[in-house]
């Protein structure tokens, strides 16, 4: 393993550590292979192990510095609080002397112990800083997944309806335009009818021949008028008015997609 | 070694380690400078000296050095202050041992 796969792996391993820290450690471990050297490259890696160990102690510091009291030293996990317990006692007479300003303390339990928690509660980001945008992400994918559980049985029964209304309304315009043609195409079947009535009653009934002829000529012409015309009013306004639907339709999901 | 070296005692070296240095020192530094004392793997330090530095303890700071910036450790007041205590507390704790084992009878 070189250094490109070594720092590469390391990457990948902090995924899960906030980015401040990622980078923080990523900078060290960058900075240490520049300072050691190519010629030493190999060695480093070597004596650092593994980036999984490498990974694992920073997780482990940072897991222990959210407890506030454990850390993590070359043999392992310790908790401070446990060293404090091994330090001799009757402190606070000797150390009375000592003023540091910020805490003013007696006994070194005490300044450790104010020291420490001060520390970890401005900086430490389990206290304040990364927390919560993480937390927040969790919450709003619960409450996307809530809102699909609570949701569904009313939107899909709903979106159904939606579209068969859409689908109703296309097909009322649809028969609509239909039947103006056809009733426009009637007309000319029945004025070329009268017009054939007429003709047969011109023998009969001369006077009610040519009216029946006449009617059934005005009759055809109006007809095929009306049928070029129906087909036409068709051709020109179905699409627009299907257009004009998809448009309605669409109209939010694209202020949607705007904002 | 046989003694453990606990989390106080480590960052009190590294303390000591950083505070020799005016101008602050780097990773690679530090860790071949504690080492000379005491046994610890590469890895170890890394998360002391953030520790430290989360504390107040040490501030970094990057210089630049062979046309990259190089990530330096610096002793704060508070750091200097912090090494204090410790050097005291060593010094009791060390000489109380050292009584013990050197044939005294009394702690």
């Amino acid at each position: 393993m070189n250094r490109i796969e070594f720092m590469t792996e390391l990457a990948a391993l902090l995924q899960d550590v906030p980015i401040e820290e990622r980078r923080d450690a990523m900078k060290y471990y960058n900075d240490y292979f520049d300072d050691a050297g190519e010629e030493n490259e190999k060695q480093v890696v070597e004596e650092l192990e593994s980036p999984a160990k490498v990974a694992a102690t920073i997780k482990a510091d940072l897991l222990s510095s959210a407890r506030e009291h454990g850390e993590f030293t070359e043999k392992g996990y310790t908790d401070s609080r446990f060293d404090h317990r091994d330090m001799p006692a009757g402190k606070g007479e000797r150390d009375g002397g000592y003023q540091y300003g910020q805490n003013g303390y007696d006994g070194q339990n005490d300044y450790r112990g104010g020291f420490r928690e001060e520390g970890y509660q401005g900086h430490g980001y389990s206290g304040d800083g990364q927390t919560p945008p993480r937390s927040s992400n969790a919450l709003k994918i619960f409450l996307i997944i809530m809102l699909v559980i609570v949701g569904a049985p009313f939107i899909i029964p709903f979106g159904i309806a939606v579209i068969a209304i859409i689908f109703a309304f296309g097909l009322t315009i649809l028969t609509v335009f239909a039947s103006l043609v056809i009733v426009s195409v009637a007309v000319v079947f029945v004025g070329v009818c009268v017009f054939i009535a007429g003709l047969v009653s011109l023998v009969p009934q001369i006077a009610v021949g040519f009216a029946l002829i006449g009617t059934g000529m005005i009759l055809t012409v109006i007809g095929i008028v009306a049928t070029v015309a129906s087909v036409r009013l068709c051709t020109i306004v179905l699409p627009g008015i299907f257009r004009g639907i998809v448009w309605v339709i669409g109209r939010p999901f694209h202020r949607k997609a705007v904002v | 070694m046989v003694f453990n070296t606990g989390a106080a005692l480590l960052d009190a070296i590294v303390l000591a380690v950083v505070s020799r240095e005016k101008e602050g020192t780097y990773g690679y530094k530090i860790t071949q400078d504690v080492r000379t004392t005491i046994e610890v793997s590469e890895s170890t330090l890394y998360p002391v000296l953030r520790r430290l530095q989360k504390d107040e303890c040490l501030e970094v700071y990057d210089r630049q050095i062979d046309g990259r910036n190089r990530r330096y450790y610096k002793i704060t007041v508070k750091g200097t202050a912090q090494m204090d205590l410790y050097r005291t507390e060593w010094k009791n704790y060390s000489s109380k041992i050292n009584h013990l084992f050197e044939g005294g009878i009394s702690v």
